[in-house]
């Protein structure tokens, strides 16, 4: 077996071309799932009449298949969807226009949202409950309390999962090879198939996948010590 | 004045306040008595409306909050016209101790910054912790932490403050510094309500004491009648048991 070094090189700058594709995809899929995750979990926790049923349906339904099922749900139904509402309303508007990459922050939103409830929820309980009620003793109103007192803590207490969960996504994000989206693997594929030197290609990917694994990880650890400036001594404490 | 009517509330089948009326003057600093499940926690956490009521009126200055008809916006008055002080403090984890008191007037009384942050630190400095401005609750002991927690209460200007055993968290020998401070706003003429554990200190520093037994206020009155010289067979038993003397001659 003989590594063409030289072939990885020029692999891995070609590569680097499709990184902002795969960051846009896990950017856009973390933060939507943030917002949903949020609502979702805030929904459940505090038992939103109606809603905290719809809530609980979504969590275990997109958490009970896999990634790759919603892209492809999104891809093939959205169309459909959109297109018949176009026409009822009389509007131009075709499905056609979406770009690709559209079904992929569409579906990926959808996906990260659910897991994201959780690392939400989780943070949210592990704020103590005399925290809330200090905030109401002291006149606050319930969006008042969130916003200032629970969320805060809240957030400080899910950066651990939340890395987790983004890592998750740019790493998921590779799924959207099926839909026609050049990422990072996709990218790799293409290169390769000019010489077959595949495996070469995909050795330049994984090196870039962990770079930027590496990125997050550090990242992930700075936000950290910044937002948990008030735990001194961790567990201890 | 606070005025409370009829108060009652359940846990489930269990009632734990069985129509309490109670009215407490303004500047007056009543202290609760009473043996660990008496209710007289739940009652003071009604006041603020940590615990809802199920029945019963409750009345703070010149708004009176009937508890089976309300609006939120009632409630949300009726929690700014008193503040409490947690057995377990409940600082705001995230937030230094000066950041913990002018929360509540930037917040909720829309203080400008620098007036809040004046009247903290002014309050900060009055309950000894001038130098601890910046010190987050974990850096705090429990003695400290409480102290901000009073100051915390006591930059709402609330008509009413609230003590739900102060003390009772805290580690023996850092007591007596909490105690001096609720002391000393006592004699300010801040009208408190204090669920204590501390005999002495209730003696010495209510003057209006207030005995609690399943869920009823058995006995009530100036705290020289009630420790000297109780009506009620249940609180001389009470006080029997709980007096420093009997518990410290085994």
């Amino acid at each position: 077996m003989k590594l063409d070094f030289h072939f990885i090189w020029t692999a891995f700058l070609q590569l680097l071309t499709a990184v902002p594709t795969a960051l846009a995809m896990t950017g856009v899929s973390v933060f939507s799932g943030l917002l949903i995750g949020t609502a979702v979990a805030v929904i459940r926790l505090y038992k939103v009449p109606v809603l905290h049923r719809a809530a609980a349906a979504y969590v275990t339904f997109i958490r009970g298949t896999p990634m790759l099922t919603h892209l492809l749900l999104i891809y093939f139904g959205l169309p459909m969807l959109v297109d018949a509402i176009a026409e009822g309303l009389g509007l131009p508007f075709r499905s056609v226009s979406i770009p690709m990459i559209g079904f992929a922050y569409i579906a990926f939103s959808i996906t990260a949202g659910a897991y994201m409830s959780e690392v939400v929820r989780s943070g949210l309980l592990a704020v103590n409950r005399g925290q809330l009620e200090a905030a109401y003793s002291i006149g606050m109103s319930t969006p008042q309390a969130m916003r200032r007192i629970i969320l805060p803590q809240a957030f400080a207490a899910s950066l651990p999962n939340l890395s987790n969960m983004v890592i998750g996504m740019l790493h998921g994000s590779t799924l959207a090879f099926t839909v026609s989206v050049v990422e990072i693997n996709a990218k790799a594929q293409i290169v390769a198939t000019t010489n077959w030197k595949f495996f070469e290609a995909y050795l330049a990917a994984a090196v870039i996948f962990w770079g930027l694994t590496f990125i997050i990880e550090r990242l992930t650890a700075l936000a950290e010590k910044r937002f948990n400036l008030y735990n001194r001594g961790g567990v201890s404490s | 004045m606070i005025k409370l009517k009829q108060i009652r509330k359940s846990f489930g089948r269990t009632e734990v306040l069985k129509g309490i009326d109670l009215t407490v003057n303004k500047g007056q600093v009543v202290a609760i008595l009473g043996p660990s499940g008496s209710g007289k926690t739940t009652l003071l956490r009604c006041i603020n409306y940590l615990e809802k009521p199920g029945d019963g009126q409750i009345s703070i200055g010149d708004l009176t909050v009937d508890c089976k008809r309300h609006s939120k916006k009632d409630i949300h008055a009726l929690r700014q016209k008193s503040a409490m002080v947690f057995q377990q403090y409940h600082l705001f984890r995230h937030k230094t101790a000066l950041e913990n008191v002018m929360e509540g007037l930037v917040v909720v009384k829309k203080q400008p910054k620098e007036e809040a942050r004046a009247r903290s630190i002014e309050l900060l400095e009055k309950v000894g912790l001038g130098n601890k401005l910046h010190a987050y609750p974990s850096e705090l002991s429990g003695g400290q932490q409480q102290r901000v927690g009073i100051a915390r209460a006591l930059a709402l200007n609330p008509e009413v403050i609230l003590f739900d055993e102060p003390t009772s968290a805290l580690d023996p020998e850092l007591v007596g510094e909490v105690l001096a401070v609720i002391r000393k706003i006592a004699k300010e003429g801040i009208t408190m309500i204090i669920v204590t554990h501390e005999m002495g200190f209730a003696q010495d520093v209510a003057n209006h004491v207030v005995f609690m037994d399943g869920g009823v206020i058995v006995e009530e009155g100036r705290p020289n009648e009630i420790f000297t010289s109780p009506k009620e067979e249940r609180t001389k038993q009470f006080l029997k048991r709980i007096t420093p003397e009997s518990v410290y001659s085994i």
